[in-house]
């Protein structure tokens, strides 16, 4: 193998190794959170069912980094991300938004053109595995988006959606990269070729996020300005 | 394709999971500036809202993902 694609996979798996720990820790704060407001909503439930999925699929993707000859990266504190005028039910629409509508939405769609492609074997397996799961993770948060639309206010959230994409777009993602981060190559092994990931990461946010916050009456003006700024 | 199915299989379907109507309706009144009652009629339309003014500037971050 290319020894710099052997060097993008294993950075890329031990870097989805600590984005999946930092999920599963995410997930289980905020199911206690919502139970606290919301007693007859299924998504506390789902959340915690998700943070033991995140547990498993970042033991996958720590194997598979290791694989490639990388470490998996230290794990960082969790830090809030909600900004701090929010009252803690706002905050925790504010990180189902940005953890499930935006990043687990984007992860499904990486995750389904990753599955099209022809990967090595134990990558298929684990993008299989994840994608099981990912599913579910992305309906949560547009399930208690869809519940907080009904119940109160989130029409707020349309200026702070900038931020969120901002924190959730790869460093690089809308800059010229280099040959080898275009490698084909890098598909068998389970990491999207750079002008691919940035194809998918705007396709998901024009088809599928912007329309979803849309519906739900969240104004996306500010998130499609930051969205052209980039392009 | 790929994008209309994931608005399908996420938007729409966790809007029926979290037993909503999926689509909006507290909060396409508030953008007009009206309260709107919760379903039980009790009026809770903003309770989570920040305060007014208490955050003027786009704060926050996000969520690394794949």
């Amino acid at each position: 193998m290319n020894p710099e694609v052997r060097r993008r996979a294993g950075e890329a798996w031990a870097f989805r190794s600590r984005v999946e720990q930092d999920a599963a820790r995410r997930f289980r704060r905020l199911s206690g959170v919502i139970s606290g407001f919301d007693a007859g909503s299924p998504v506390p439930e789902l959340l915690q069912r998700a943070a033991e999925d995140e547990v498993r699929h970042a033991a996958l993707c720590k194997a598979l980094a290791e694989s490639y000859g990388h470490a998996a990266f230290d794990a960082v504190p969790e830090h809030p991300i909600a900004p701090s005028s929010l009252d803690a039910r706002a905050a925790a629409l504010y990180e189902m938004v940005a953890a499930c509508c935006i990043t687990e939405t984007e992860s499904m769609a990486t995750l389904a053109t990753l599955l099209a492609e022809d990967a090595e074997a134990p990558v298929a397996n684990v993008l299989r595995e994840i994608a099981r799961d990912e599913v579910a993770h992305g309906q949560m948060g547009w399930a208690h988006l869809a519940r907080e639309a009904e119940r109160t206010g989130v029409a707020f959230l349309s200026r702070f959606i900038p931020s969120m994409l901002a924190g959730a777009a790869a460093e690089g993602l809308f800059s010229v990269a280099d040959a080898e981060a275009e490698s084909p190559e890098l598909l068998r092994h389970g990491v999207l070729p750079h002008s691919t990931k940035k194809r998918i990461f705007v396709g998901t946010l024009e088809g599928v996020i912007l329309p979803g916050l849309d519906r739900f009456g969240i104004d996306t003006r500010p998130a499609q300005a930051w969205l052209q700024e980039r392009l | 394709m790929l994008f209309k199915k994931l608005f399908q299989l996420l938007v729409v379907g966790g809007a029926v999971i979290g037993g909503a109507s999926g689509c909006s309706t507290a909060s396409s009144s508030q953008q007009t500036g009206k309260s709107s009652p919760s379903p039980s009629g009790s009026a809770t339309a903003g309770s989570s809202a920040p305060a007014q003014g208490a955050d003027a500037g786009v704060q926050g971050g996000g969520v690394s993902g794949w």
